[in-house]
């Protein structure tokens, strides 16, 4: 007998089981990191996808990301929309010596890895690609990290702001290498030149036209918390859909629109940010899916290279931290610190890499396999670097748990 | 002992000269919430010359401002706006914004960290919550007095001024996010304390030290820092010390403030106009209470006259009646500014509701208080 009405066995995983199983995987693995071993529960929130993933229990299949590339675009649009919201020109107005720190911290550390990975033999162009990538920081970790620790003070501020910074550079940077990537690949030069520019423009319109929507919307609806928050959620997942049907970036598009959305802010119709346990959802889904997409097992055949890129990543931007730090206002230990708290590499640079081998599968192999090896061990050891920074600085919450 | 005889030794000081201390609110540009950056904030100016001092005060969140000591209004005005300019700056350069006002309108106490120093350690192991609830931000204002008798005389006669200093300076009608009805809620927070209230009705500076060195026999005070009165005498400093006043959301009424008491102090030092009364502490918790929750609007009763009367009526003839003692120290415009609030009844408290009352967010508030307290924004009239 074969009722019609069961289902076959054995039953098919759908989406909503598929997010059901990745916050399981993400809570568990948090609290089981954060009790037996005390380590920020992002690093067990990884650790859970590492178990889901194809490299242990093999219950996500290879390229789940590219599958539940949806609930990363739109984990990832929330987490840097909020970090485009920090990001106060103001500031940057008031003490311009963060400004040059910030762009020297994006640039040191771009020129580090760059110069690294030349030694190691690999060609200029791909060399400046990776390096490229390996310049931003990871918001979604950053920002996580200073949450659960509820951190305030001078480096938690400046670890955003200067995370906001690299982010922004690495997109422009990586975008400003399509057109020789394209000439690579034989391609006209008015397509070369073009791709770029419709990539910055149009993520950049997205974005500006999304917050002007937004300020305005805000400004009807007045200062109502639940309603401003259904408001802004409404206007990331627009804006993270236009970009992706319009192939444009939805990281710069949605940096974008969190920048305008405060800098715009003129008559100050938006309430302060606060996303809650809804964007904390968001956070889990991000790190257990990277984590079961984080590639080890390269990693023994890369590793001289990984380690040269980390060290290098690191010492770029710790360079330029002291260098500028003082005459930015804040006390060399503090710039040792705010070097270590933007170690954190993550989904954002998975992403990255994703995009730019399904555009030049020449991006790939080794390179990739580098860049892939250095995020896995950053994913582990960041969160742990960043939640140590802050806590050293003193501005964590004692009260508050492990991030 | 000896110690005792030292610290309780008055140090003559000139008469009627005067200073003032703020405590300040940090707040972060993000969300206004209060911020935690003191420290940082302190060791950037430490290397900025100024004429008086910075202090780190009970928690992360807050600094004081201490003016140096002036004979005249004029030099302390100045004086506050070039410390106000300096500590607005160098809080600019660290993404913090400086804001007057009474209490934070909207913070929760909870999440106030206690200044990492040994003093302030202390307080919060001996008084618990009410050292974080007690983040609250005053205006104190030192008046100089040539002895201890006079001190003493000094504090018993302002005493009956109090209310009028709590009305003109209230701003701090929002407090853990919620309008509290009261023009200064600050003033509730310190009643909390046990040794919150006045100075015993003391003849003179002798019998003042003796019932110090008995509260200190009892073990209730380890030193004059630890009553928490209304007006106390300052003995180091050779001053009285009047502590009701919220911080105002501007510096210029912080000097305005500051010249008004000199000149109450000049006509009371100098013309000994009565004798002080035990009556006056009868009504002082009625008067503090009505001036702290209607302010200009509260009623108060004359402990001299026996009568009770309007407390901006009471306050405009004090104004006037000691209008030639403050000209005779160059702070007649000071005594005129107050008196024209007076007159519309409107004060910090007021702006602040109606602040909240157009942009319906207490964080956009204290937005608008900090650009107000830099300067930027004039406090609007009503």
């Amino acid at each position: 007998m074969d009722p019609g009405f069961l289902p076959q066995m054995p039953p098919a995983l759908g989406q909503p089981a598929l997010f059901g199983v990745l916050l399981l995987a993400g809570l568990l693995g948090g609290e089981v990191v954060r009790r037996m071993l005390g380590l920020p529960r992002i690093t067990g929130y990884v650790l859970g996808g590492v178990l889901l993933g194809p490299q242990v229990s093999g219950f996500l299949a290879p390229g789940v990301l590219g599958e539940a590339r949806v609930l990363i675009d739109l984990s990832l649009g929330l987490i840097v929309f909020e970090l485009g919201h920090r990001l106060d020109a103001q500031w940057l107005r008031r003490n311009r010596w963060l400004f040059v720190a910030a762009i020297a911290e994006s640039l040191f550390c771009f020129a580090a890895v760059f110069a690294s990975l030349l030694a190691f033999g690999f060609q200029p162009l791909l060399a400046a690609t990776a390096a490229a990538i390996g310049t931003a920081t990871s918001p979604a970790v950053v920002l996580l990290v200073a949450h659960e620790l509820r951190a305030a003070g001078q480096v938690t501020e400046r670890m955003l702001l200067f995370t906001a910074v690299n982010c922004v550079f690495a997109y422009v940077a990586l975008t400003l290498l399509l057109p020789f990537l394209h000439l690579e690949h034989e391609m006209s030069w008015r397509e070369a030149v073009l791709h770029p520019l419709y990539i910055l423009g149009g993520s950049a319109l997205v974005g500006f036209v999304a917050s002007l929507a937004l300020l305005w919307l805000a400004a009807w609806v007045g200062k109502r918390e639940d309603r401003q928050f259904i408001l802004l959620i409404a206007l990331v997942v627009l804006a993270v859909g236009a970009a992706r049907s319009l192939n444009l970036s939805v990281v710069v598009t949605l940096i974008t629109l969190g920048m305008l959305a405060r800098n715009f802010d003129y008559e100050h119709v938006l309430l302060p940010l606060r996303f809650g346990y809804g964007g904390q959802l968001f956070f889990v889904i991000l790190f257990v899916l990277t984590g079961a997409s984080l590639e080890f097992n390269a990693l023994p055949a890369v590793g001289g290279a990984v380690a040269a890129f980390i060290v290098a990543r690191f010492l770029g931007k710790g360079l330029a931290l002291l260098a500028f730090g003082r005459l930015s206002g804040v006390r060399p230990a503090s710039a040792a610190q705010l070097s270590l708290a933007l170690l954190p590499m993550s989904g954002l640079a998975v992403v990255m890499v994703l995009d730019t081998q399904a555009m030049y599968p020449a991006f790939g192999g080794e390179l990739a396999a580098v860049v892939l090896s250095a995020v896995a061990v950053l994913e582990i050891l960041g969160p742990i670097a960043t939640q140590f920074a802050l806590r050293r600085a003193g501005e964590a919450d004692p009260a508050a748990g492990s991030a | 002992m000896t110690g005792a005889a030292d610290e309780m030794h008055f140090t003559p000081s000139a008469a009627l000269s005067f200073g003032v201390e703020l405590e300040l609110q940090l707040v972060q540009a993000h969300d206004l919430d209060l911020a935690r950056d003191a420290g940082e904030l302190l060791a950037r100016l430490e290397k900025v010359p100024l004429a008086g001092a910075v202090k780190p005060e009970i928690t992360e969140s807050m600094i004081e401002l201490n003016t140096s000591v002036h004979a005249r209004y004029p030099a302390l005005a100045a004086e506050l706006e070039a410390t106000r300019d300096a500590v607005v700056k160098e809080a600019g350069m660290l993404n913090l914004r400086v804001c007057g006002g009474g209490t934070h309108p909207f913070h929760s106490w909870t999440e106030r960290r206690i200044f990492p120093t040994e003093r302030f350690r202390h307080i919060l192991e001996r008084y618990g919550y009410l050292a974080k609830q007690f983040t609250v931000f005053g205006q104190h204002i030192h008046i100089g007095c040539p002895n201890g008798d006079d001190a003493v005389y000094l504090v018993h006669m302002m005493t009956r001024y109090v209310p009028h200093f709590i009305a003109l300076s209230a701003a701090s009608p929002f407090y853990q996010g919620e309008d509290t009805q009261f023009q200064s809620s600050r003033l509730t927070a310190v009643n909390a304390f046990p040794l919150a209230g006045h100075m015993p009705f003391v003849k003179d500076w002798a019998e003042f030290v003796e019932y110090f060195e008995r509260m200190r026999a009892f073990g209730v005070v380890e030193s004059m820092k630890d009553f928490y009165w209304d007006i106390r005498p300052k003995p180091e400093y050779g001053t009285i010390e009047i502590r009701v006043c919220d911080t105002p959301l501007n510096v210029g009424r912080a000097a305005q403030l500051a010249a008004y008491a000199q000149a109450l102090a000049k006509w009371l030092l100098e013309e000994r106009p009565r004798e002080p009364r035990r009556a006056v502490y009868l009504v002082n918790a009625f008067n503090r209470f009505e001036a702290a929750r209607f302010g200009l609007r509260g009623q108060l009763i004359d402990p001299f006259e026996e009568t009770r009367r309007p407390l901006a009526e009471d306050i405009l003839q004090a104004l006037a009646g000691v209008m030639p003692q403050a000209s005779a120290l160059d702070g007649a415009e000071a005594l005129a500014a107050l008196a024209a609030d007076v007159r519309r009844t409107y004060s910090d408290a007021d702006w602040l509701r109606e602040r909240y009352a157009a942009n319906k967010s207490l964080a956009h508030t204290v937005r608008e208080s900090a650009a107000c307290w830099a300067g930027d924004k004039p406090r609007a009239s009503g």
